[in-house]
């Protein structure tokens, strides 16, 4: 703080605190928090306030209907105490009814039903793999390109690499939409040589099987693998890997014991960065489903919130997302063994 | 050796064919839909070819949502500069001088947002939002957009200032300089470059984001959530003359980018070589006087 309040004085060091501390509150910490809350109570509308109402209801008409009758005076009285007795109870419960009282509780991270937890875990298992495929495919990509190219060629491959990564995601998944669609590309070509036949509709449905998520999410995320172990990559001296060749190291023992230890923190950021974007892609499955139906966990938030109108289940489930992308990013620094400083480069 | 050198022979042979099938890969499905643009077909096909033309062009030009999200997205993407850079410039500054034990921690929570899906930056937005009546709209997108890309801005910001030499700074404090002026003369233009970088960053980020968008926008509708929501309503080529745009230009930006360096490459080799020249003159002048006047020829250090 010293060494701040010297270099700029009082005044913009205040101005840089105070921004820091607007920053993480307002569009950080806060919101975060206020999603939990949101996430740990509920309003139950429940049928047994509506029955409450009903009964008090027909004992007010009963007693109304005696009072009208002929009665002795104290008996009159006594029924009017019980008609503004009645009323009374009948507006307390209607305020309820209509604006229940909020109950804490786990109960909308339990009541997740079956078929959303299936969603949900399948969702996971299916960003690990999509995460684990990018890392298989990258890792050679990204080394080419740091160490085995010509500076030339290699600003080409980065250029080649660049295009795809800037071109917008929504944009990149509709191009896998055109190539699975039902006379799409790869169905046209089956027709052609002879596989499919379009008169008898027996072209594949590739964009009803979940697969062709996966085709796109991976074709959609991949550069993010790429980049980072390139960087890291770059930073390798070159004579390393002389020094092991000439040692007699074969290829797959100088990756393993050289180049891969060299490049864990890129590989950590790679996988992190993959894992979070496919687990949390509302766009991709959206796309290939063309928004009709697709059981992402993604979207089945999205309809918590703007078809169920559910907004404490809503946050409950995004919750539960931010925590398996947290367990997750916990599980890299420790697999990699990488610290949090290393990660975000 | 030669089953070595056969041995890498082959690798390089391998890796090369992985290389093209890994390029083909990634161009094929953005040519595939470049070309359904030129397309007369009434839905988004190279399959079913009607012949080439260019009507996909003039009713893009017409589409009057596509227009207004086009201008949404800029003002959107502007926003975002405003405010994302002086909260991670702000950020930068404190972590790069603080010396604490907590700086780990404000780190991590100023890095978070980067490693948080986007959709859950977008729900958190508008349920903290909803307190105080604001609904989803362009405002909640700038805001909830700038959560993370200041994290990216602070980034770039701190790898500069952890290059910066102090000496400077100190220097003018020494001189008198008070806090404002050092700040505005040297550590602002020092910053200067970054800066542009990071307001290019923060645009394409903003421009092309969508997960966070989608749950912020409310009624409203930028670029790309249009796109989004063309996909359930109504697809037509439209979208792909949109494609065709966008790689068009990321074609022409990233081969002038390539060129401009390749250009600035050559300039510093160029310099080089004919200081290299001089040096070489200078030192056959002072050859030729006498190896007593040696001294006089400033020998110039082997790169520039």
């Amino acid at each position: 703080m010293n060494e701040l309040l010297r270099s700029y004085g009082r005044g913009l060091t205040g101005l840089f605190v105070g921004l820091t501390i607007v920053w993480l509150a307002v569009l950080v910490i806060v919101p975060q928090a206020m999603m939990l809350e949101q996430s740990l109570w509920s309003k139950e509308r429940g049928s047994e306030i509506s029955l409450r109402i009903d009964r008090a209801y027909t004992e007010l008409e009963t007693a109304k209907f005696d009072l009208a009758g002929d009665l002795a005076p104290d008996k009159k009285a006594e029924l009017e105490d019980a008609v503004s007795r009645l009323e009374a109870e009948i507006a307390e419960l209607e305020a309820q009814e209509q604006d229940p009282p909020k109950v804490y509780g786990l109960q909308n991270y339990t009541k997740m039903s079956g078929l959303h937890f299936n969603i949900f875990v399948k969702t996971i298992a299916y960003a690990a793999l999509v995460t684990l495929l990018a890392l298989v495919v990258c890792y050679p990509i990204a080394y080419a390109v740091a160490h085995l190219s010509t500076p030339r060629k290699a600003a080409l491959l980065l250029l080649g690499l660049t295009i795809p990564y800037a071109i917008n995601e929504l944009l990149r998944v509709y191009a896998w939409l055109m190539i699975l669609d039902y006379q799409g590309v790869i169905n046209s070509f089956l027709a052609a040589i002879g596989f499919v036949s379009f008169e008898a509709k027996t072209w594949v449905p590739f964009l009803e099987y979940s697969g062709s998520v996966f085709v796109a999410m991976i074709y959609a995320y991949i550069l993010f693998m790429v980049f980072p172990i390139y960087n890291t990559l770059e930073t390798l001296d070159r004579n390393q890997i002389e020094a092991a060749k000439d040692l007699g190291g074969s290829i797959w023992l100088t990756h393993r014991r050289v180049v891969i230890p060299h490049a864990k923190p890129g590989i950590a950021v790679g996988c992190i960065m993959t894992f979070m974007l496919s687990a949390g892609s509302y766009a991709v499955p959206q796309i290939m489903t063309r928004g009709k139906s697709g059981d992402w966990f993604s979207q089945l938030i999205y309809r918590q919130f703007f078809e169920s109108f559910n907004w404490n289940v809503g946050a409950a489930y995004s919750f539960t997302l931010l925590i398996a992308c947290i367990v997750f990013i916990f599980l890299m620094m420790a697999i990699f063994k990488v610290g949090i400083r290393d990660i975000a480069k | 050796m030669s089953a070595q050198s056969s041995e890498n022979r082959v690798a390089q042979a391998i890796l090369n064919g992985y290389l093209a099938v890994f390029f083909l890969y990634m161009f094929a499905p953005l040519i595939v839909m470049s070309l359904a643009a030129f397309n007369a077909y009434d839905y988004p096909s190279v399959t079913q070819w009607r012949g080439w033309t260019l009507k996909w062009f003039s009713a893009l030009a017409e589409d009057d949502r596509i227009l207004i999200g086009l201008q949404n997205t800029v003002v959107v993407a502007l926003g975002v500069i405003v405010i994302s850079l002086p909260l991670g410039l702000a950020g930068a500054f404190i972590l790069t001088r603080l010396q604490s034990r907590w700086t780990g921690l404000l780190y991590a929570a100023l890095v978070s947002p980067i490693l948080t899906p986007g959709i859950i930056l977008g729900i958190s937005t508008l349920i903290f939002w909803r307190n105080f009546d604001v609904p989803g709209g362009l405002f909640l997108t700038v805001l909830a957009q700038s959560s993370f890309i200041a994290s990216y801005s602070m980034l770039l910001f701190m790898a500069r200032l952890q290059r910066q030499d102090r000496v400077l700074e100190e220097a003018a404090l020494d001189l008198g300089g008070s806090n404002l002026l050092v700040f505005r003369r040297i550590t602002l233009p020092f910053l200067y470059p970054t800066i542009a970088t990071a307001s290019v960053i923060a645009f394409l980020q903003s421009i092309e984001n969508y997960n966070t968008t989608v749950f912020a926008i409310g009624g409203d509708w930028t670029l790309v959530t249009e796109i989004g929501s063309r996909f359930r309503f109504g697809l037509s080529p439209v979208i792909n003359v949109i494609g065709v745009i966008f790689v068009v230009l990321t074609v022409v930006a990233a081969t002038l980018y390539a060129y401009y360096r390749e250009r600035e490459r050559k300039r510093v080799l160029a310099i080089e070589l004919e200081l290299r020249a001089m040096d070489r003159q200078a030192r056959l002048a002072a050859k030729r006087r006498g190896p007593e006047a040696d001294e006089t020829a400033v020998p110039l250090p082997a790169r520039a």
